[in-house]
C-alpha cells in the first residue's frame, strides 16, 4: 500500500469532505439512499476516468455464485488532488467496499468507505 | 456545526423575547411578500440589536428567497422558486422544504417559529435520510429589501481560480412546474437520461450551480472567459453589448453578456438549447434566460452568485440557485476527460440497451 501517514491524514481530511467530492452527479439517480451494503472481493479491472472512477470487484456469493460488481467513487480530478490515483488500488487487490447499493437490485455500489488490504480507509472510516 | 453554550445562550434569549412580544395574532399584518431566510448562521444584528439565531464558526449559513401569498385555498409558499408547506396560525408560522444533500438524497427542513412584524425566527429540525446529515438549527427571515441599482460601474478583479465553498444553498429540490413541464417529468429517469452519465456537458445551468469543481476567471479586454473544470467547459463573457452572429445556434452553454452594477457583476444568458435543469431533470425551454450576479468580498477571497433562471414555459417561478467559491492559489484547473464507454457497457450487461435506445426522444428537448 502505497500511503504514508502523512498521506493517510491527508485522506481522513478528504473524508469529511467526501460528500462535496461525490456529489459529480446525484447519488439519488443511481443509487438507494436508504440501503448501505459491505461486499468483499479482488479488483479485477479499474476504470479511472470520468464521469467516475470504478473499480470492477468480483466475489463468490453464498450460493456459490460468481458476482461481478461495478463500484463507483468520485471523479479522478477530484480524487487525486487528495492523493488518491489510479495506483493507490491495483488489479487484483483484495478491497472491502461500504456503500450505497444500485437502485433495482443492479450490481453497483456508490463508495462510502474502502477497506484496503493493510486494514487502512479510504473514504469514511471503515464501520467496524 | 458547533454551537458553544454561549451562543445557545444568546439564541436562548433572543427566542425568549420573541416569544414574548409575538404572542399576538398575525392577524391586521401584512406578510405577503418576499422574505430573506437565513438558517443556522452568523448572528443577525436586527434594528433592536436582538441576536437571533445561533451563530456557528463552522457551518455556513443557508440562505434562501421565500415568497408568501396569501390565495382562496390559503397560505402558498416558495423558497427558492419552489413549493414548500406552510401553515400559518396566529403569530404561529411552520414550514416544511425539501432539499437535495451534497451526495444527491432529499431531505426536508422543519421550520418552526413566531412572526412578529418585519421578522420572523425560530428553530428547524431535518427529517429524512441523508450521508450527512444537519443538525437543525435556529432560523430567521427578514423584509427581503427592494434593489433599485443603477450604480454606475465599479469593475473588480475577480481573475483566479475559485473553488466551491460549502453552505448558502438551499438546493431546493422540487419547482414550481408548468403542466406541460410535469408532463415531461413525469417520464424522466434521470439514471439514463441525464446528459452527464454518458458524458454530454449538462450546460451552462447545472454547471453554474455545481458544487465540487473549481473553475478560472480569465479578464481581456471587453470579455471575462470562464473555464470551468467540470466537463472542461468554457463560458465567454461579452463586457460590451456584442450581440450573437448571425446564425448563432442556441447550445448548452448559451451566449453570455455581462455588465457591473457597482461592484456586483451581472450576466444575462440566452440562446440556450433545450435541456435539463439539474440532476433532477427539470426542462429548460429554447427560450430561457439565465440571470446570474456576482459580488466579491472586500479582502477578494470570497466569490458569492446568485442565479435565477427565467423559463416561464415551464417554471411558474423562476428557479434560484446560490453559489460560493473562496479563491484558491494552490490548485490549477485540472483535466477532465469523460469516456462513456463503462455507461453503454453496463446497460449492455442488463440488456438494457434497447430501451435506452427506444427512449432517445427522451435526451431531445424543445
Amino acid at each position: 500500500m502505497p500511503f504514508n501517514q502523512k498521506q493517510l491524514s491527508v485522506l481522513l481530511i478528504f473524508l469529511y469532505f467526501s460528500s462535496i467530492s461525490q456529489a459529480h452527479h446525484s447519488f439519488a439517480v443511481e443509487f438507494t439512499a436508504e440501503k448501505k451494503v459491505a461486499i468483499k472481493g479482488t479488483v479485477t479491472e479499474i476504470w479511472f476516468r470520468n464521469p467516475h472512477v470504478r473499480y470492477y470487484v468480483e466475489f463468490v456469493n453464498q450460493q456459490g455464485k460468481k458476482e461481478s460488481w461495478d463500484v463507483r467513487t468520485s471523479s479522478p480530478s477530484l480524487l487525486v488532488r487528495k492523493g488518491w490515483t489510479k495506483e493507490t488500488i491495483k488489479v487484483g487487490d483484495e478491497i472491502s467496499i461500504f456503500g450505497h447499493p444500485g437502485r433495482d437490485g443492479r450490481k453497483l455500489l456508490s463508495v462510502i468507505s474502502i477497506k484496503l488490504p493493510n486494514g487502512s480507509s479510504l473514504g469514511k472510516k471503515y464501520p467496524d | 456545526m458547533n454551537i458553544t453554550n454561549k451562543n445557545i445562550f444568546r439564541a436562548a434569549l433572543g427566542m425568549l423575547f420573541f416569544a414574548a412580544f409575538s404572542s399576538f395574532p398575525v392577524m391586521g399584518q401584512n406578510i405577503e411578500g418576499s422574505w430573506m431566510l437565513e438558517l443556522n448562521g452568523s448572528k443577525q444584528e436586527i434594528d433592536n440589536s436582538i441576536t437571533i439565531g445561533a451563530p456557528s464558526d463552522n457551518e455556513a449559513a443557508i440562505i434562501g428567497e421565500l415568497i408568501l401569498r396569501k390565495e382562496e385555498k390559503g397560505w402558498q409558499a416558495h423558497v427558492e422558486g419552489g413549493p414548500v408547506e406552510i401553515d400559518i396560525n396566529g403569530g404561529k408560522i411552520e414550514i416544511l422544504i425539501d432539499s437535495r444533500d451534497l451526495a444527491g438524497f432529499v431531505f426536508f427542513r422543519r421550520l418552526n417559529g413566531e412572526i412578529s412584524g418585519n421578522i420572523m425566527s425560530g428553530t428547524f429540525t431535518i427529517e429524512g435520510a441523508t450521508e450527512n446529515p444537519e443538525h437543525g438549527g435556529y432560523w430567521v427571515a427578514t423584509r427581503k429589501k427592494e434593489e433599485n441599482k443603477k450604480l454606475p460601474p465599479n469593475p473588480q478583479n475577480l481573475t483566479g481560480i475559485w473553488t466551491p465553498a460549502p453552505g448558502v444553498d438551499f438546493r431546493k429540490y422540487s419547482m414550481d412546474l408548468t403542466e406541460k413541464a410535469q408532463n415531461w417529468h413525469n417520464d424522466y429517469i434521470d439514471h439514463y437520461d441525464q446528459p452527464n452519465v454518458r458524458c454530454v456537458s449538462p450546460g451552462i445551468v447545472a454547471i453554474v450551480a455545481w458544487g465540487a469543481y473549481p473553475f478560472e476567471i480569465l479578464n481581456s479586454e471587453e470579455r471575462l472567459t470562464f473555464l470551468y473544470e467540470v466537463d472542461s467547459e468554457v463560458r465567454r463573457i461579452f463586457m460590451n453589448d456584442k450581440q450573437p452572429p448571425d446564425y448563432y445556434p442556441p447550445s448548452a452553454m448559451g451566449f453570455s453578456n455581462g455588465y457591473w452594477e457597482g461592484d456586483e457583476l451581472v450576466i444575462e444568458t440566452q440562446l440556450l438549447e433545450g435541456n435539463v435543469r439539474d440532476f433532477r431533470g427539470e426542462p429548460i425551454s429554447e427560450g430561457a434566460r439565465m440571470h446570474e450576479r456576482y459580488s466579491i468580498s472586500q479582502d477578494g477571497n470570497t466569490l458569492d452568485a446568485v442565479i435565477t433562471l427565467m423559463d416561464p414555459d415551464n417554471y411558474n417561478q423562476p428557479p434560484i440557485r446560490r453559489r460560493k467559491w473562496v479563491k484558491n492559489s494552490n490548485t490549477e484547473i485540472y483535466p477532465y476527460e469523460c469516456d462513456p464507454d463503462s455507461f453503454y457497457r453496463q446497460m449492455y450487461n442488463e440488456d438494457k440497451l434497447d430501451m435506452y435506445f427506444e427512449r432517445s426522444h427522451r435526451r431531445q428537448i424543445d
